[in-house]
């Protein structure tokens, strides 16, 4: 009987208690206990445990983001993707450097789509031309943006050096930087790290971060337009974190840049390729219509109509496009003024070497592209103060500049 | 010679000996355990300093003539004391990690194991009672040595079910050392609760020996990384963030106090009739 009872409570203690240990693991969460590898298991809370002392604020983003809802962890952005080589970081193997490869792990579609936007290879050939991308990379980029990656690296940046490149052009244009795993870009730049947010790309300060001041100031343009107020008078009764495939007007009654340019708004497909609803290349010193015109033009209007009538956006694109054409007459008979400058002699061929050469910059560069932008995203001062006057003043002064060479030969 | 042999027929030495190789074995287990977060806090060198020279003193002091009186006498109550501090502190210590943060069961699995440093505690208690109780004179002695090792046991038990749950019991043998851990807690409970019965204590010889061969197989799984790890470059890396080499012998040392306390409650009867 002493034997029956001994071995009887021993066994039972011992298995209430692993009953109660399997019961209390089940109650991990299935994708836990669910992932591929011992290592993905382990990240679900190894990696916390020391960053929520060492970078206490990547684990505090990551808690809020949707990623973590999701229970994605975060071995499995900081794993190696293909092309990538990792690095040991306290038993686990990690990148160095987390890239588009990573996101697009996931993020397939829209990794494709950011591929043939402007925001990729274009935007970071910009200013270092072709030469830190691959041919195959260059052969993409080109079939979407004649021109826009075979093209000579940036001369303004040359001659401004190597620290004001680093740390100035590269920063925004490091949007399609070529990675050494082979991919372009970061997703972070709009996305940010570890927030992984989607209420943060809808942010207009977010795209604000490179689109603004004088060369292209769209944030300044479109915090005085009226999407722009009303955004900032409704901000809390909008709801920026809605699903980008099932984003309604509801969500957000006034739009933002990425609104218009990416979202899904009441159905609309949702893109990366922030080209996609283009219709002018506003950039250039004088636009010409893209090879996409009517689609980009079609698309675009379609989001209008989410919430204008069909007629206004029509009237809206046709005043716009007035714009584009007057800036094109003025700032191509500056370029003309110039152009004849140079024939006469009175100017040299290197570029940025005298006051005409960064009064015609500024012209086009910057007011130009201003009187543009303003008129297709409703910034009235911005087509007026600050692109047609100043357009008008620099023309002046180019033309006085012209006259003064001119008369200095006859002297 | 002779002082040697009779020495290791004493249960009283043979507990101390065992503190004190336990004190110094912490030495690096602690190395190991607190370079994982790279010695983030300098407080997390003292447990390792003070199982050096404690384990160091103690061990000095076993080959006195009688230990346990005298100045060395005196500096076990001080060790033991000291040992109880420490543990108490690291439980505190650890007890300001996520879990408690965050009370959450995945917070729990990777949080600071906060028993861990109860080994000191338990180590310290057992000096202190080595000092009260005479393992000749009093059945009690081996009644608090299981008592004891039935905390560290249980301890062990909970540890290697967090341990486990980390890499989500990737492997199907891992639940074969909680499963005897938990056989090992159910074993020495009955001993506790019938110490006077025959069939108890065998019940709990029978589990020890278990804990023991599950330990030792335990180790060899755990070292086999040791020369192969898929994501690990170095010997180092591999011993501080692959699967913890020691973390299954602690199945081992348990059986060693909880066995000297069965030896010596089933021979007291022997002991006292001398």
């Amino acid at each position: 009987m002493e034997s029956f009872r001994a071995v009887f409570v021993a066994v039972f203690v011992g298995t209430s208690l692993v009953v109660g240990a399997v019961l209390l693991n089940q109650r991990r969460p299935e994708l836990e206990r669910s992932l591929p590898t011992a290592d993905l298991v382990r990240a679900t809370g190894q990696c916390a445990s020391c960053h929520r002392d060492e970078t206490a604020a990547v684990v505090e983003q990551y808690d809020r983001s949707a990623h973590n809802r999701a229970g994605i962890n975060c071995l499995q952005c900081h794993g190696p993707a293909d092309g990538q080589e990792g690095v040991e970081h306290r038993g686990f193997e990690i990148t160095p450097a987390v890239t588009s490869a990573n996101c697009a792990q996931c993020h397939a579609e829209q990794y494709d789509q950011f591929l043939r936007s402007r925001h990729a290879a274009p935007a970071y050939a910009a200013v270092t031309g072709p030469d830190p991308f691959t041919p195959e990379q260059v052969a993409f980029a080109e079939r979407y943006h004649p021109g826009a990656v075979n093209r000579p690296a940036n001369e303004l940046a040359l001659l401004e050096g190597e620290s004001a490149i680093r740390s100035g052009c590269a920063t925004c244009h490091a949007v399609g930087r070529p990675n050494a795993d082979g991919s372009i870009g970061t997703c972070t730049q709009c996305h940010a790290r570890h927030q992984a947010s989607v209420e943060l790309a809808r942010e207009p300060r977010t795209c604000g971060q490179c689109h603004m001041g004088p060369d292209h100031s769209q944030l300044e343009i479109y915090e005085e337009s009226k999407h722009g107020v009303i955004f900032h008078a409704m901000r809390d009764e909008l709801n920026l974190a809605a699903p980008p495939d099932e984003l309604t007007t509801a969500d957000m009654s006034v739009p933002t840049c990425a609104t218009c340019h990416m979202s899904g708004l009441e159905g609309a497909g949702v893109t990366h390729d922030v080209t996609e609803r283009l219709s002018w290349w506003l950039f250039a010193p004088v636009s010409e219509r893209r090879p996409t015109y009517l689609q980009g033009q079609d698309a675009m209007k379609s989001l209008c109509n989410t919430c204008h009538a069909a007629s206004r956006t029509d009237a809206f694109y046709a005043a716009a496009e007035e714009v584009v054409a007057d800036t094109n007459d003025k700032v191509a008979a500056a370029g003309a003024l110039m152009d004849s400058l140079r024939a006469e002699g009175h100017l040299t061929p290197a570029p940025y070497d005298e006051s005409a050469d960064l009064v015609y910059f500024d012209l086009w560069h910057y007011y130009g592209r201003t009187a543009k932008h303003g008129a297709f995203m409703g910034g009235a001062d911005f087509v007026q103060w600050h692109g047609n006057y100043e357009l008008l003043a620099k023309t002046v002064e180019l033309r006085e500049i012209a006259r003064e060479l001119r008369e200095r030969e006859v002297r | 010679m002779h002082a040697m042999k009779s020495r290791l027929r004493s249960p009283a030495w043979l507990l101390e000996a065992f503190v004190a190789t336990n004190l110094l074995f912490l030495v690096v287990d602690i190395a190991l355990a607190h370079s994982v977060n790279e010695f983030a806090h300098p407080a997390e060198w003292i447990p390792l300093w003070f199982s050096g020279l404690a384990g160091l003193a103690l061990g000095a002091t076993l080959l006195a003539e009688d230990p346990r009186r005298g100045g060395a006498g005196r500096l076990r109550e001080v060790l033991g004391w000291l040992a109880v501090a420490v543990g108490v502190s690291g439980l505190l210590w650890h007890l300001s990690g996520e879990f408690f943060q965050e009370f959450a069961l995945a917070s729990l699995v990777y949080s600071a194991p906060f028993v861990a440093p109860l080994a000191y505690t338990g180590l310290g208690l057992l000096l202190l009672l080595n000092r009260r109780l005479d393992a000749d004179e009093d059945f009690a002695w081996g009644q608090w040595v299981l008592f004891l090792a039935f905390a560290g046991v249980a301890g062990n038990f909970g540890l290697s079910l967090a341990d486990h749950a980390r890499n989500g019991f990737f492997d199907w043998r891992e639940w074969i050392a909680v499963g005897t851990a938990a056989l090992g807690v159910g074993g020495v409970l009955v001993a506790i609760l019938w110490p006077r019965s025959v069939p108890a204590r065998q019940v709990a010889w029978v589990v020890l020996a278990a804990q023991v061969v599950v330990g030792l197989g335990g180790f060899a799984l755990h070292a086999a990384p040791l020369f192969d790890h898929p994501s690990l470059e170095g010997l180092a890396g591999r011993v501080i963030y692959g699967p913890p080499i020691f973390a299954p012998l602690l199945f081992v040392n348990l059986a060693l106090p909880a066995a000297l306390g069965l030896w010596v409650m089933g021979g007291w009867r022997e002991h006292a009739s001398r």
